[in-house]
């Protein structure tokens, strides 16, 4: 998996830093992507500024990952992370439907933000192994996803734990990024 | 005074940026179709035909012709997506219908679905283009005409709408369709009434 993946990013960036979000509620499945891929070794870092951002650095191009939702105190330092990036992957637990009006409310917010504009969408409906998960239509609705018209976005069934669907969302990652982007 | 001769300005001066819906349904070309819009346009590479993947989102594409602004949305056209298509009605100045005219077998599946698309309120006045695309299956392929009969449409009523043969694969007849397309959204009336809506105002009104 890891040769894929090297066929499929390197050289998108040429020698630019580029930088991937990887972004949802806690307990999406956004660390087990990123095992999932074996890109590399996944370094957890507690900040002293109190959130947890999890690295991944593959080549030039930087996955970095934290939850979204909850303490609003720390949110302006979320700032920090968003000059640079290319792609923003959410990740939403596709199960857990009594927490999608939140997830969508998060996602929202951080589209507004001006660093991000030009950052195309990857939406993982992750955890499609389990009973009750919503399928991609579905999810595409309680997100809202309609609402996105300046940007490139795209949605995908995943299961990461069986490592479905990862893959084929990567690949559209690197052909939209390709292609000029939103 | 000030404020005439500004919305007089702003009128006049004001790039129209014009929103095209590409709908059609699965495995049509709608996405060939906007990655060869973008060469040809933008001059830049094309992803080709054969990495092009089954659109689940939405795909963009910016151009800009004779001093127009175009912005093409190309969404997904599995069944299961094709619910999300109205939610980008209201915002459209035009649609392009994209359909395989190489596979007589999905006309049906084709038909229903415009005629769906014809009927939603939201679109009222919008310009059509239907494509009779995958013209480079010369054998298979049937001719605008021959689809237009096929489909035999009858809601259209005022609707200002063309059939076209293109291929989206080698680039026939994409130039023909944009010039189409500029030309009839800069006079239709829906374009009028988007842009009132968007608070730029004619002359006469200002």
């Amino acid at each position: 998996m890891g040769i894929l993946f090297t066929r499929m990013f390197s050289s998108l960036f040429g020698n630019k830093e580029a930088r991937i979000l990887v972004l949802g509620l806690d307990n999406a499945g956004k660390t087990t992507i990123l095992y999932r891929l074996q890109m590399g070794e996944v370094v957890s870092t507690i900040p002293t500024i109190g959130f947890n951002v999890e690295t991944v650095q593959y080549n030039n191009i930087k996955f970095q990952v934290w939850d979204l939702g909850g303490q609003t105190s720390i949110r302006p330092y979320w700032r920090c992370y968003f000059p640079n990036t290319q792609a923003i992957i959410y990740v939403v637990d596709s199960s857990d439907t009594d927490r999608l009006v939140i997830a969508k409310e998060e996602f929202h917010a951080i589209l507004e933000e001006e660093e991000l504009k030009g950052a195309v969408v990857l939406i993982f409906a992750n955890k499609q192994d389990l009973p009750g998960a919503l399928d991609d239509a579905a999810i595409t609705e309680a997100l809202e996803l309609h609402k996105i018209k300046s940007r490139q976005w795209a949605i995908f069934k995943t299961s990461a734990i069986k490592g479905e669907g990862l893959f084929e969302g990567l690949d559209w990652l690197s052909n939209t990024l390709k292609s000029g982007g939103g | 005074m000030f404020s005439l001769l500004y919305g007089l300005w702003k009128y006049l001066f004001t790039k129209t940026e014009f929103h095209v819906l590409i709908l059609g349904i699965d495995k049509a070309g709608k996405t060939t179709f906007l990655e060869k819009l973008k060469s040809i346009y933008l001059n830049m590479e094309s992803l080709p035909p054969d990495r092009i993947v089954p659109t689940v989102g939405l795909n963009i594409g910016r151009i800009e012709v004779s001093n127009t602004k175009l912005v093409f949305w190309d969404l997904g056209g599995q069944p299961g997506l094709r619910s999300i298509w109205e939610k980008y009605y209201e915002e459209a100045h035009a649609v392009v219908f994209v359909i395989d005219a190489a596979s007589p077998s999905r006309f049906e599946d084709s038909k229903s679905s415009l005629e769906k698309v014809l009927r939603n309120d939201d679109l009222q006045g919008a310009p059509l283009l239907i494509l009779a695309n995958k013209q480079q299956d010369l054998a298979e392929a049937v001719s605008a005409d021959e689809l237009d009969r096929y489909l035999d449409l009858k809601k259209l009523d005022e609707r200002v709408y063309m059939f076209e043969a293109v291929s989206a694969y080698d680039g026939l007849g994409i130039k023909e369709s944009v010039e189409w397309l500029v030309e009839v959204m800069e006079r239709s009336k829906r374009t009028e009434m988007l842009r009132v809506r968007a608070g730029v105002t004619g002359p006469a009104s200002a």
